[in-house]
C-alpha cells in the first residue's frame, strides 16, 4: 500500500513540477532553432543541429532600435543600486524604529505600515508628474529615485528582526565606548547576515521584475531595462519567436541562477514575511 | 549579587541632579541621531509614497492632458466615471480575473503543500521546482506564454492536435483570453503560495494529530478539524496579499493581450495605464486610480473583518 501511495504521489508531483518548468524548456528549445526549424519541428522537441544565431543577432546590434546588451546591463545596474540603497537606508531606518526613542516614532511607523496598502499604479501618475517637473524623465535618477531609499516592507521586516536580538549586546558595546553607528555595524549587522541576505534577494528579484515604472519613465536606450527591452522587442518583431525566446532566456536565466544559489534563503524569506 | 548594589548608593545622591540635566540633553541628541538614521528613508516615503497619494487625489479633481494648464472640474471626473461603461467593464474584468485566479491558486497551493509536507526522497528538489515560476519575470513570462498559446506551432495547440483537437485561439477569442491570462497568473503564483502553507503546516504541533488519531479521527477529519483551523493566520495572509496582487495584474496582460481582443482583458490597472500614458487624460486616470485604491481598501477590510470574526487558536 505504501509504495502505491508513494508512486501516485511522485507521479502527481512530477506532472505538476513539469508544468512549472515546461515554459523554460520552450524558451531554451525555441531560442536554439532557426525560423525554418520552428515550423518543421514540434514545439517541445529540440532542433538538431541547433543554432546560436538568435543569440548573436540579439547581441551584435543588428536588430533596428533594440540595444539588448545595454538593457541587460541596465537591469544588473538597477538591481545593484537598489540593493545597496535598500541595505543601507532600510537598515538605518529599521534600527531607529527598533532601538531608538524619539518623538513621533509610533505615528511614523504606522504611516510606514499604511503605505504597504498603497497600490503601485496609484503612485505612478504623480511620480511621473514629479519627475517631469524636475526634468528626470528618461534619466537614471528618475528610474532609481522612487525605490533607492529603501522600502517600508523591508523596514518592517528588519525592525521585526532587530527586536529579536538581545539588548545586552548593544549595551555592552555602548559601555565599551562604541558609538551608535559602530554598535550597529560591528555588533548588530554581523548578527543580521541571514536577514540581510533575504532582503538583498527580495530586492534583486523586485528590481529584475520591475516593469511598470521603467515602462513609464524610460524611453531611450540609455535607460531602458531588460523588461522594457523585451516589450519593445515584442513590439518590433511581432511573432519572431526564435528571437523573442532568445531574449527571454537571457532575461530569465540570471534569476534562475540566483534561485539555485540561494534557494534556502529564498524559502526562509517566505517563512519570515508570512508569519507576522 | 546583592553586595554590589549597596555600594554606590551614597555617591548617587550627589550625582543625581547633573545626571538628570545631562539626561535631557542626551535625549535631544538621541532623537537627532534617530532622525539622521531615519532621514533618507523618511524622505523617500514622504516624497515618493505619501505625497503621490495626496497628489493623485488632487489631480483627480482636474481635467489635465499634461500639455495645457490643468483645469479644476470638481467631482466631474467621478461623475463621468459613474456613467462610464468602459470603466465598469474594466472593474468586472478585474473581478473575474481575481475570481478565476485566487480560488484555484489557493486550493492548488494548499493541496501541493499537503503533498509536499512529507519526508520522501527528492522532496526538496520537487519543492524547489514548484517555486521556480515565482522567479520568472512576469512580463517575460507573458511573452513566453503568448508563444505557448500561439495558434500556429504553439505548444498547447500542437499538443492538443495530437488528440485530433482543432487549434484553439486562446488569446484571440473574447471568451478564452481572460481565463488564459488567469491560468498564467495561477502558474506563476501557485508555488510561492505553497511555501506559505508549507511553513504554516510545519508550525502545527504533531501531538495534536496524535491525539486526534487516538480519538479515531481519519485523515479527512484531521484536515478539517485541525489543519484548516490552525492554518487560519496563514490563510488570512495568503488571501489578503494574493488578492491585492492579482487585483493589480498588469505585466502579463501587457505582454499577452494588451487588453484585447477588443476589451476582453482590459483589467483596471491596464485601463489606468492607457488612460494616463497613452490617452494622456491624467485627471480622469487619477480618478480611476482612486477607484482602484478604494476597491482594494474595501476588499482588504472585508477580509480583515471576516477573519477577525472567526475564532483564532492559541496553541503556544
Amino acid at each position: 500500500m505504501r509504495w502505491l501511495r508513494n508512486t501516485i504521489l511522485y507521479v502527481v508531483l512530477g506532472v505538476g513540477a513539469f508544468v512549472c518548468v515546461f515554459p523554460y524548456l520552450m524558451v531554451v528549445f525555441t531560442s536554439l532553432k532557426t525560423g525554418r526549424q520552428l515550423n518543421a519541428t514540434s514545439p517541445w522537441l529540440p532542433a538538431i543541429p541547433g543554432t546560436l544565431g538568435n543569440y548573436t543577432k540579439l547581441f551584435n546590434g543588428s536588430i533596428a532600435n533594440v540595444a539588448f546588451p545595454a538593457y541587460l546591463w541596465h537591469t544588473v545596474l538597477l538591481a545593484v543600486i537598489l540593493t545597496v540603497g535598500q541595505l543601507v537606508f532600510t537598515t538605518l531606518a529599521a534600527y531607529a524604529f527598533a532601538r531608538m526613542t524619539f518623538p513621533g516614532r509610533e505615528v511614523l511607523f504606522w504611516a510606514y505600515v499604511a503605505t504597504l496598502m498603497v497600490p503601485n499604479v496609484v503612485t505612478m501618475i504623480p511620480l511621473y508628474l514629479i519627475m517631469r517637473q524636475i526634468g528626470w524623465v528618461d534619466t537614471w535618477m528618475g528610474l532609481v529615485a522612487p525605490y533607492v531609499f529603501g522600502s517600508p516592507y523591508g523596514i518592517f521586516l528588519m525592525r521585526q528582526f532587530f527586536q529579536t536580538l538581545p539588548k545586552d549586546l548593544e549595551d555592552a558595546a555602548r559601555i565599551d565606548g562604541a558609538g551608535v553607528l559602530a554598535t550597529l555595524t560591528r555588533v548588530i549587522l554581523p548578527l543580521s547576515k541571514p536577514i540581510l541576505g533575504t532582503l538583498s534577494i527580495l530586492t534583486v528579484v523586485f528590481a529584475w521584475h520591475n516593469f511598470l515604472w521603467p515602462l513609464i519613465i524610460t524611453s531611450g536606450d540609455g535607460t531602458k531595462v531588460v523588461t522594457v527591452g523585451i516589450a519593445s522587442l515584442q513590439g518590433n518583431l511581432g511573432a519572431d519567436y526564435n528571437l523573442m525566446m532568445a531574449g527571454s532566456f537571457v532575461a530569465l536565466v540570471p534569476l534562475i541562477v540566483v534561485f539555485l544559489l540561494f534557494q534556502r534563503s529564498i524559502v526562509r524569506s517566505v517563512a519570515l514575511s508570512g508569519l507576522k | 549579587m546583592p553586595v554590589a548594589v549597596a555600594e554606590p548608593a551614597v555617591a548617587d545622591r550627589d550625582a543625581r541632579a547633573p545626571v538628570r540635566r545631562a539626561g535631557r540633553g542626551r535625549r535631544v541628541r538621541d532623537a537627532l541621531t534617530a532622525y539622521v538614521f531615519l532621514g533618507p528613508s523618511l524622505f523617500g516615503v514622504l516624497a515618493f509614497l505619501l505625497a503621490p497619494v495626496v497628489i493623485v487625489a488632487v489631480i483627480s479633481l482636474f481635467k489635465w492632458n499634461l500639455l495645457a494648464a490643468p483645469q479644476f472640474v470638481g467631482l466631474a471626473n467621478y461623475r463621468r466615471m459613474a456613467g462610464d461603461g468602459n470603466v465598469w467593464h474594466s472593474v468586472a474584468v478585474t473581478v473575474f480575473y481575481v475570481l478565476m485566479t485566487i480560488p484555484t491558486q489557493t486550493i492548488l497551493a494548499l493541496v501541493l503543500a499537503l503533498l509536499l509536507n512529507t519526508k520522501l526522497r527528492g522532496i526538496r528538489v520537487l519543492r524547489a521546482l514548484f517555486v521556480i515560476p515565482w522567479m520568472a519575470t512576469p512580463v517575460v513570462m507573458g511573452v513566453v506564454w503568448k508563444w505557448i498559446f500561439d495558434t500556429q506551432n504553439g505548444a498547447l495547440d500542437s499538443f492538443l492536435g495530437l488528440f485530433g483537437v482543432d487549434p484553439v485561439n486562446w488569446l484571440g477569442s473574447g471568451a478564452l483570453a481572460l481565463p488564459s491570462t488567469a491560468a498564467v497568473g495561477v502558474w506563476s503564483g501557485v508555488g510561492y503560495t505553497m511555501l506559505f502553507f508549507l511553513a504554516g503546516l510545519q508550525g502545527i504541533p504533531e501531538p495534536l494529530y496524535e491525539a486526534a488519531r487516538l480519538d479515531g479521527a481519519g485523515p479527512v477529519q484531521q484536515f478539517f478539524a485541525i489543519t484548516l483551523p490552525l492554518l487560519r493566520p496563514t490563510m488570512f495572509f495568503v488571501l489578503v496579499t494574493s488578492v491585492i496582487g492579482s487585483f493589480q495584474v498588469f505585466d502579463t496582460v501587457y505582454a499577452m493581450t494588451k487588453g484585447g481582443p477588443g476589451d476582453a482583458t482590459s483589467v483596471l490597472n491596464f485601463t489606468i495605464y492607457q488612460t494616463a500614458f497613452q490617452l494622456f487624460d491624467d485627471g480622469y486616470a487619477s480618478a480611476l486610480a482612486m477607484l482602484l485604491f478604494a476597491l482594494l481598501l474595501v476588499l482588504t477590510l472585508a477580509q480583515v473583518l471576516y477573519f477577525r470574526k472567526r475564532t483564532t487558536y492559541d496553541y503556544s
